[in-house]
């Protein structure tokens, strides 16, 4: 029984404009110590799918199809107490910004104290505080920094904070939104760094959600690219970096300037995203793809298998 | 690359610091002094693409508006074809506010959403009296076919909430050129921007000059993206220069422990375990009792106990055009001597 299992996921806004799909038909699984990425640039749903998995979709949003399987189990049909229970102790997610993930007015050592003693009600302020001791080590925070307040962290160590935060509770599965995009590339290494070893010693399944091809390619074991809402390629990292099959896989691959190999052209992709309130019948990418034929406009495009774990969303491929 | 063999310079920065006096509070008499930039000095070339490299908080973002004189130096020198821009007064402050321009970081910051595109990119042309009205529609057609927002009509009447992140950049990209400026400052134009977009305006800056010949100051934290773009860069840490020289040599070869700590830190599309790593920054910082010594010291993994904490390296050349701000790089002798290229002081 794999760790985590989404099953075939669609998840809609409604807006003022109308239902917007963000998310449509995404499958993936993720196993324990895993970390599996998922890239793909602003509007494409990545952060919606995080959301979803913790169940903090805003009110508007909401799942319409699909099933998301925690160890075996569908938290989409829990009752609000089972998702309480899960949440942070099944289930911990770092956020994007995490200055603003801290409460301002309380000190560091105290909320994370507070979120353990929430969770485990039995226990002693003290003991949870010796906790938080624990957590601060294993981030690399120095104690003595325990009894101060989150204006008084550097960038980084506010992200160290969230990150022990979210291990507090020995979670199984931790969803990584975009943990480091704030910080300088410095700062940036040593974090992800701390997050590949605590993933080693806790064995703890990863979902790694960035822009950042860079940083995923660097992180994840396997990769799956989203464009407009849909899953559009999945595998091996080194596969999926290394042979591309789906259209927009290489085009963002191409528009990415690097620091090693040889220097050529950028390319640009032409054109923006499709609406999601009205998503194209056919393939979404179709419209920008250098490799578009006249059937990828009418026609869903279909998953190709590639074969060891790769597959994409392109007839083409 | 079309820089001439003359090497022009358009820019030069001589011995440029920028203190920000520490603010008294309520409780406290008065605070720290901020150095944001401590006594930089390099020459910019016509026709080249210069790039500033260096994290949050280097002094970058404060050498662009110092050039443009957004800001007063507080000590230092700076100028633009050979003329000091510190002194610039009148009609003169006017026509060099012309042949300077900046783009900014955040597209959504930078344009007033209650003006049309046409008004935004207009509005140069009208303070500096340029061409008649009836013209003025012409080149802001022009400017924005030049940033690819074509065809130009469909935008002139668009207000900045229709229009996307790199759409707005590249409105912005138009406003700067509508005034057919030498030099233009962009400050880390694509941080708010996908990889897709930014890599449009990587091509927008690089045809600016490739067509235009216009010299091109680019402010980034990535060496990514300097090494696409820039002919020259130059790479700052808390204020100081520490490496300057070609955008591949410096990224291939560089030579300043805090320069390898930057390209050991940047994903390299590949598990980073395999990487072969410089391995000089530190851990844990060293203690410092002085503060006078390098300011990479505290933090250098191949630091010289003995000299480092104690004296400031200044800039000495290890290759052409290569300088570094090392004491472990060439002979010690040259570390001592200040800074010597380019022209002599006090024209």
């Amino acid at each position: 029984m794999p760790l985590l299992e989404v099953d075939n996921i669609s998840i809609g806004y409604h807006t003022r404009n109308g239902y917007l799909k963000a998310v449509e038909g995404v499958s993936f699984v993720l196993e324990e110590g895993q970390s599996l990425g998922l890239v793909g640039e602003s509007g494409c749903g990545k952060t919606t799918i995080g959301m979803a998995l913790m169940g903090l979709l805003p009110p508007n949003g909401s799942v319409s199809t699909g099933r998301i399987l925690l160890e075996g189990k569908n938290i989409l049909v829990m009752s609000d107490e089972e998702k309480r229970r899960i949440r942070w102790r099944k289930m911990a997610m770092i956020f994007q910004a995490a200055m603003n993930a801290l409460n301002p007015v309380q000190r560091v050592g105290n909320q994370i104290a507070e979120a353990i003693l929430v969770h485990n009600p039995s226990l002693e302020k003290e003991a949870a505080l010796s906790q938080v001791e624990g957590l601060f080590d294993l981030v690399g925070i120095p104690r003595e920094r325990l009894t101060d307040y989150p204006h008084q962290y550097s960038g980084g160590m506010k992200q160290r904070a969230v990150i022990a935060m979210a291990l507090a509770c020995h979670p199984k599965v931790i969803i990584a939104d975009e943990p480091t995009t704030a910080l300088d590339v410095i700062v940036q290494d040593q974090i992800l760094e701390e997050v590949r070893a605590l993933q080693r010693e806790f064995n703890i399944g990863i979902i790694f959600i960035s822009h950042d091809i860079s940083i995923v390619a660097d992180m994840c074991h396997e990769i799956g690219v989203m464009y407009a809402g849909q899953l559009v390629e999945f595998g091996p990292w080194r596969t999926v970096f290394e042979s591309p099959a789906h259209p927009y896989t290489k085009a963002l691959l191409s528009s990415f300037p690097t620091l090693t190999g040889k220097k050529s052209d950028l390319v640009p992709i032409p054109g923006e995203t499709p609406n999601l309130i009205n998503p194209p019948a056919g393939c979404r990418f179709c419209d920008r793809c250098p490799e578009a034929q006249a059937f990828c406009k009418t026609t869903p495009s279909q998953w190709v298998d590639i074969g060891s774990g790769h597959k994409a969303l392109c007839c083409r491929s | 690359m079309n820089i001439d063999n003359e090497n022009k310079q358009i820019l030069q920065m001589r011995n440029v610091s920028k203190i920000y006096k520490g603010k008294g509070s309520l409780f406290r008499s008065s605070g720290k002094d901020v150095i944001a930039l401590n006594r930089i000095s390099l020459d910019i070339y016509k026709g080249e693409i210069f790039g500033l490299v260096g994290e949050s908080g280097s002094g970058k973002t404060t050498a662009g508006r110092l050039i443009v004189s957004l800001e007063e130096t507080t000590s230092g020198r700076i100028f633009l074809d050979s003329r000091e821009v510190t002194a610039l007064k009148g009609r003169e402050l006017k026509a060099f506010r012309r042949k300077v321009q900046m783009i900014f970081q955040d597209p959504y910051q930078s344009l007033n959403p209650q003006r049309s595109v046409y008004d935004t990119v207009s509005e140069p042309l009208k303070i500096h009296r340029m061409g008649k009205a009836s013209d003025r529609k012409d080149r802001v057609r022009e400017a924005l076919k030049a940033v690819g927002l074509s065809p130009p009509d469909d935008f002139l009447f668009r207000y900045p909430h229709r229009l996307s992140g790199g759409q707005r950049q590249r409105v912005a990209i138009a406003r700067a050129m509508v005034l057919n400026p030498e030099f233009v400052i962009a400050d880390e134009p694509t941080s708010m921007l996908d990889a897709s977009i930014s890599a449009q305006i990587f091509n927008i800056l690089l045809t600016m000059r490739n067509r235009l010949g216009v010299t091109q100051m680019f402010i980034t934290h990535s060496l990514a993206a300097a090494r696409y773009l820039c002919d020259r860069i130059a790479v700052i840490y808390r204020g100081n220069l520490m490496e300057l020289g070609p955008a591949e040599e410096v990224i291939k070869n560089p030579k300043h422990p805090y320069t390898q700590a930057l390209i050991d830190a940047v994903p390299k599309f590949g598990h980073s375990k395999d990487a072969r790593r410089y391995g000089t920054l530190l851990s844990k910082d060293h203690e410092v009792r002085e503060d006078k010594g390098c300011i990479f010291y505290p933090r250098c993994a191949v630091a010289d106990h003995n000299t480092c904490p104690r004296r400031e390296p200044g800039l000495s050349q290890i290759g052409i055009d290569h300088w570094v701000a090392c004491f472990r790089q060439g002979s010690k002798e040259s570390g001592l001597t200040p800074f010597t290229y380019g022209l002599a002081e006090g024209r």
